[in-house]
């Protein structure tokens, strides 16, 4: 008499079938984007840099000690952006999701702050502040602490308010309330708010570097675009690129385990 | 011919720990929640508050935490009056919520923790006040645990650990097995019952199961279809420990169903007199 075999269930064989399919459709797609972006280079008539061309200067990007020196100073400048509109952004979002009139007074502000392009922030600060390095950072931060607010407030909406309320019960006070229980709740949505705050900081800083600064990664891809060299524009953007995903593995994933692990 | 249900002794001769006089609750301003509510429970007492559904038994909780203020009349725990935050000197309060809400993110043993340290209980006093109520509620092995990887009725313990590590003066407990399944709920009401005797706490106790009201209170409370008024006290007399199947507990389950049967039904709160109106 025969007897069944034993049926594998599910557990790491699944996890690592999973995880070699995620692997497997990275690597296509970028394959796909590697020869779209070849076949590219060869309609465009050299417009478009080839790969190999890419290669070769980033390549000598990276063996330039004054990139390194724009590099520094544009991640300062993004630094000195992000900190100060996540900072103002968080008291901001956490005041209007916890207090309904401070919410009613801001919101309409916050709104307009959403509807106005970028753009139109630099322009105004360069008119009225002149061209200094001050006057782009302020409109960034302008320009940035409206998205982190409307992340931050919905966070805190979203509480559980059955949590508030034991808070109250058993007289936790008001620093333990913000740290162990509002804090630790709205810990995704003010991760997420940093993430924003970084990534759209690097966006901006490159477009103001361009238009009013001479340092900067913002500013040496403006200066390859006047001598015409498509591939150091890119090459430049993808080493920042670099050190932009660098410092989110080294700082915010870190972050994110210790916030979030008990959810795993 | 209406059964005839044990009389209350009368709290005045008990000494009153918790009075609550004329509670008035509205959370919209017109509609109320709570109309006229006295009670009342001398120290060490086991008072159920029976009630439907809906009827405004976890506001009454809510007001005598503080957490929510009343429109009109008194709550005094201990002598104090019970007014939003109360002074560092007011009797301590264990509340036991219907959902345990426990902080998901601190393991069993620092949801208790926080409490104690908030409450300015010594350092020292903190780990070994957690390992006996762990112990005491059976789940010393979950110390460590998270919250989210618990079972209902472990979540239920660990909240009830939490109120009871705090060694308040009054417990609030509010319908705490209602969502457990019958087996776990009935353990851990003949756990709550031998806790309570075992330490000299009042506890206030809210509960839509009749059965569950008659085998942990010593008084039961019964409130109208909301708003909530005092329909009946009903004092307890059957010697401790009971047992759940206590015929004698069948008996006045069966009067206090055919008291409430109108009342709590689709007929008019009003038709039935108030207790307060018959006295």
């Amino acid at each position: 008499m025969s007897t069944a075999a034993p049926i594998a269930v599910g557990g790491v064989g699944l996890r690592s079938r999973k995880r070699s399919l995620r692997i497997q459709a990275s690597i296509v797609a970028w394959l796909l984007a590697l020869g779209v972006w070849q076949v590219a280079t060869l309609v465009s008539g050299g417009w478009v840099p080839s790969l190999d061309r890419i290669a070769l200067a980033f390549l000598e990007d990276l063996t330039t000690a004054q990139v390194w020196a724009d590099i520094w100073v544009t991640f300062r400048r993004i630094l000195v952006t992000f900190s100060a509109a996540t900072v103002i952004g968080v008291a901001l979002g956490v005041a209007m999701g916890l207090n309904r009139r401070i919410a009613a007074f801001f919101r309409p502000i916050i709104v307009i702050g959403l509807a106005i392009p970028d753009l139109v922030y630099i322009i105004v600060a360069i008119l009225v502040l002149g061209t200094e390095e001050s006057s782009g950072l302020i409109a960034l931060v302008i320009a940035l602490v409206p998205f982190v607010v409307n992340i931050v407030v919905s966070g805190v909406g979203a509480r559980d308010q059955g949590l508030d309320e034991m808070s109250s019960v058993y007289r936790l006070g008001r620093r333990r309330y913000l740290l162990d229980v509002l804090g630790r709740q709205v810990a995704p949505a003010l991760l997420a708010a940093a993430r924003t705050s970084f990534a759209f900081a690097w966006k901006l800083i490159v477009l103001v570097e361009a238009l009013t600064q001479p340092r900067g990664i913002g500013a040496q891809i403006y200066y390859s675009f006047r001598l015409l060299r498509p591939d150091h524009m890119i090459s430049l953007a993808l080493l920042f690129i670099i050190v932009l995903r660098a410092t989110e593995a080294i700082v915010f994933t870190p972050l994110e385990r210790r916030l979030l692990g008990w959810m795993r | 011919m209406r059964p005839e249900l044990p009389t209350p002794a009368g709290p005045e001769g008990n000494g009153d720990y918790i009075r609550v006089e004329g509670l008035r609750v509205s959370y919209d301003g017109t509609t109320l929640a709570l109309a006229d509510l006295d009670l009342v429970a001398s120290r060490g007492d086991f008072v159920a508050v029976l009630g439907p559904s809906g009827c405004g038994k976890s506001t009454l909780l809510h007001a005598m935490s503080g957490v929510l203020q009343p429109q009109a009349g008194e709550i005094e725990i201990g002598g104090h009056a019970v007014q939003g935050s109360m002074g560092s000197d007011a009797p301590l309060i264990g509340y036991v919520f219907q959902d345990h809400r426990l902080l998901p993110w601190r393991t069993v043993a620092q949801n208790i923790s926080i409490v104690l340290h908030a409450a300015g209980v010594p350092r020292a006093e903190i780990e070994s006040r957690i390992d006996r109520y762990l112990k005491m509620l059976q789940i010393d092995r979950l110390r460590d645990a998270w919250p989210m990887r618990l079972s209902g009725g472990q979540r239920q313990r660990v909240s009830i650990a939490r109120a009871l590590a705090l060694q308040p003066a009054v417990v609030l407990m509010d319908e705490p097995f209602s969502t457990l399944d019958e087996v776990t709920a009935r353990l851990m009401r003949q756990q709550l019952a031998e806790l309570w005797r075992e330490s000299s706490q009042t506890i206030v106790f809210v509960t839509h199961s009749i059965r569950e009201a008659l085998f942990l209170a010593n008084r039961v409370y019964v409130l109208t279809k909301g708003p909530a008024r005092v329909m009946e006290v009903v004092d307890i007399p059957i010697e401790r420990p009971r047992r759940y199947e206590d015929p004698r507990l069948t008996d006045l389950e069966g009067q206090i169903v055919d008291r409430v049967m109108s009342v709590w039904g689709y007929g008019e709160p009003e038709s039935e007199p108030t207790h307060k109106e018959r006295q």
